[in-house]
């Protein structure tokens, strides 16, 4: 108790110091609070936006098919898997596809493409396709309807209500198949790949322009909670993997996103250590001031009795003091900024597109539990490993040379 | 009367090679129960390093020192810190006391310390602050108190942890002549009354003038013994 007392009123004496001091650790702290919920924003929508776009958080396909998109690897019988689907009750949507690499002509011009035929509403519940529609209208049970990113419509010279010729192999004997489609819509995802090279038209048209009967070429799902996706030990993956089905989450499906997290984790921690490594130094420097500056009365209470653990026990408790001070002021000042900015979002100059996800003219920060528990604690056991050496330094003064120093 | 302390050519030397100076040379001598004892000498002479090597504050390179039989010279760590606390008082020129604890915090302070039950403490806190004439300023700090009164209460706490012996070094340095004369009446009144064991290191006349006993010291060696 007489620690205590004595440390709290000594973080007092100089108040401002204490004030500077809690300053750096504060500042610290809502820097490290705001640049994590900064990075959990991007990476959630970079995640979000490589998931939700179009990939899906998982999918189902024939062994092989992603390696080159070969159309003739598809999913004979997909009803079973479909069932399965149907009764997971992990699972918030899923959209049925067939993928097939096309020549896509207009009267003036011609691309290669790639053609996906999509269940128009289980693809609004498991994709952003209807969301990214910015001109005309969406896919429906219309059977020459077709969507065209805005990217290909622009080469092809292209609008609404234009005439788009498919040319492509059947999937089963290779022949040659064509199909005269009407452009409905015209969507913008965002990044250039998609908005160039992807027409959407409506599954059962592309089942019977293919040759595909009921076949699919993959299915992707959108589960309730997306970390199921990636789950090793996840029921719905190990009723549907068999010899030649496959089942990729997000992860799998896109190593990359998995290599980002890991790197931008470990910039946070470099940032992290860097920025905690020169608030510590502060932290010495200013206990070092504060013993300094009673050296003379740190040597009369040695003199008088005071046992050398207790002084230094004094020097972590002031440090663990102002560590406490600062978390008190910085959390609440962390999570205002935050809300605000989670709510406005911070400004970055213009669309910025970074690993095949665009992300918008703002950044918003995400607010995580994490944050406010883990960050704190980090603070106050780096401010009190900064006391260690200080408080070794008090406990260890003789009283008879700190005495003649201080006079 | 028993001998409290007994110091046994000690010696302490600063510096090294040509600046090698002995602060204290080859010095022996005890004191008694109750003795109200003064080291005088020129400034440089050696009587604060006599002290504070008497008062286990400092290591001597040669001799030892025997407080109640128990050589302190020896002690360190936790040791010498519990035999200060329990055993010795201490008085210093100035700034003695604890800024940020009161006048009845600052006595209180080494008896908590010492682990003395609070009840036992707070009325000792009280008869010390009445002892010393300042009763009913127990509450204030010290910037709040005269320098007079600061050495008053710093009695008061060299009394409270009822030590064998009070060292004190120059307590009236910083005292105008009237406050200081009032403190060291008041110290040999606690001498007389309760038999306290004081030892000075002075050069300020008025200490000489009461002390029963002087030990005079000049460049670190004791010149002469002298009992009134």
């Amino acid at each position: 108790m007489l620690l205590i007392q004595l440390a709290w009123r000594n973080l007092f004496r100089n108040g401002r110091r204490t004030f500077l001091t809690c300053l750096l650790l504060t500042s610290s702290l809502v820097v490290i609070i705001l640049m994590d919920g900064l990075i959990l924003g991007m990476l959630g929508v970079m995640v979000g936006g490589i998931t939700q776009t179009l990939e899906g958080e998982a999918q189902i396909y024939k062994a092989g098919f992603r390696d080159r998109f070969d159309s003739t690897l598809y999913l004979e019988s997909p009803q079973s898997i479909l069932n399965v689907l149907n009764q997971d009750e992990t699972l918030l949507a899923y959209a049925p596809r067939v993928v097939v690499p096309a020549v896509i002509g207009s009267s003036y011009n011609t691309l290669g493409g790639m053609v996906y035929g999509v269940d128009p509403e289980k693809e609004a519940a498991t994709s952003r396709l209807r969301q990214a529609l910015i001109e005309g209208e969406y896919l429906s049970d219309k059977p020459r309807a077709l969507l065209m990113g805005r990217l290909m419509a622009e080469k092809l010279e292209i609008g609404i209500g234009d005439r788009v010729v498919l040319t492509a192999s059947a999937v089963d004997n290779n022949e040659l198949v064509q199909g005269l489609f009407r452009v409905s819509g015209i969507v913008q995802f965002g990044p250039k790949e998609l908005d160039e090279s992807f027409v959407f038209i409506h599954i059962k048209g592309a089942q019977a322009l293919f040759q595909l009967g009921d076949g699919l070429h993959q299915i992707a799902l959108r589960f309730k909670d997306f970390e199921d996706a990636n789950r090793s030990d996840l029921a719905l993956a190990s009723k549907i993997e068999g010899e030649n089905i496959e089942f990729k989450g997000w992860l799998a499906l896109q190593p990359g996103i998995g290599a980002m997290l890991e790197m931008t984790s470990y910039s946070t921690l470099i940032i992290g250590t860097v920025l905690f490594l020169f608030a510590s130094l502060g932290v010495i420097n200013a206990i070092f001031m504060s013993i300094y500056e009673r050296l003379y009365e740190l040597a009369i209470a040695k003199a008088i009795g005071t046992r050398p653990a207790f002084i230094g026990g004094l020097i972590v408790l002031e440090a663990f003091g102002l560590a406490l001070i600062s978390c008190s002021i910085g959390l609440p000042i962390a999570y205002c900024l935050m809300t605000y900015f989670a709510g406005s979002g911070l400004p970055l100059g213009g669309n910025i597109e970074f690993s095949g996800v665009v992300l918008g003219g703002r950044l918003y920060p995400e607010l995580a539990l994490h944050q406010f528990v883990q960050f704190p604690v980090y603070v106050i056991l780096l401010t009190l490993v900064a006391a260690i050496y200080p408080a070794l330094f008090a406990a260890r003064i003789t009283p008879a040379r700190s005495l003649q120093k201080a006079l | 009367m028993s001998i409290v302390i007994e110091a046994q050519n000690l010696k302490r030397c600063y510096g090294s090679g040509v600046t090698l100076v002995a602060a204290v040379n080859d010095v022996s001598f005890s004191i008694e129960q109750g003795e109200f004892t003064a080291i005088i000498g020129p400034s440089g002479s050696g009587k604060s390093t006599l002290l504070n090597l008497i008062g286990g504050l400092d290591q001597p390179d040669a001799g030892r020192v025997l407080l109640q039989g128990q050589d302190i010279a020896t002690m360190t760590g936790n040791a010498i810190s519990d035999f200060r606390r329990d055993h010795i008082g201490f008085i210093f020129q100035a700034y003695n006391l604890i800024p940020v604890l009161s006048a009845h915090e600052n006595i209180e302070y080494i008896m908590l310390l010492q682990g003395v039950p609070t009840l036992n403490r707070q009325a000792r806190v009280l008869e010390m602050l009445e002892l010393v004439g300042l009763s009913g300023l127990g509450h204030r700090r010290p910037s709040e108190l005269s320098g007079g009164q600061q050495q008053r209460v710093a009695v008061a706490r060299a009394m409270a942890s009822q030590p064998d012996i009070i060292l004190a070094d120059e307590p009236t340095a910083n005292l105008d002549s009237k406050t200081g004369a009032g403190l060291l009446d008041l110290m040999r009144d606690l001498n007389a009354a309760h038999g306290l064991t004081f030892l000075f290191s002075t050069h300020d006349q008025m200490i000489m003038e009461r002390a029963q006993r002087l030990v005079h010291i000049k460049d670190g060696i004791l010149e002469q013994d002298e009992t009134r």
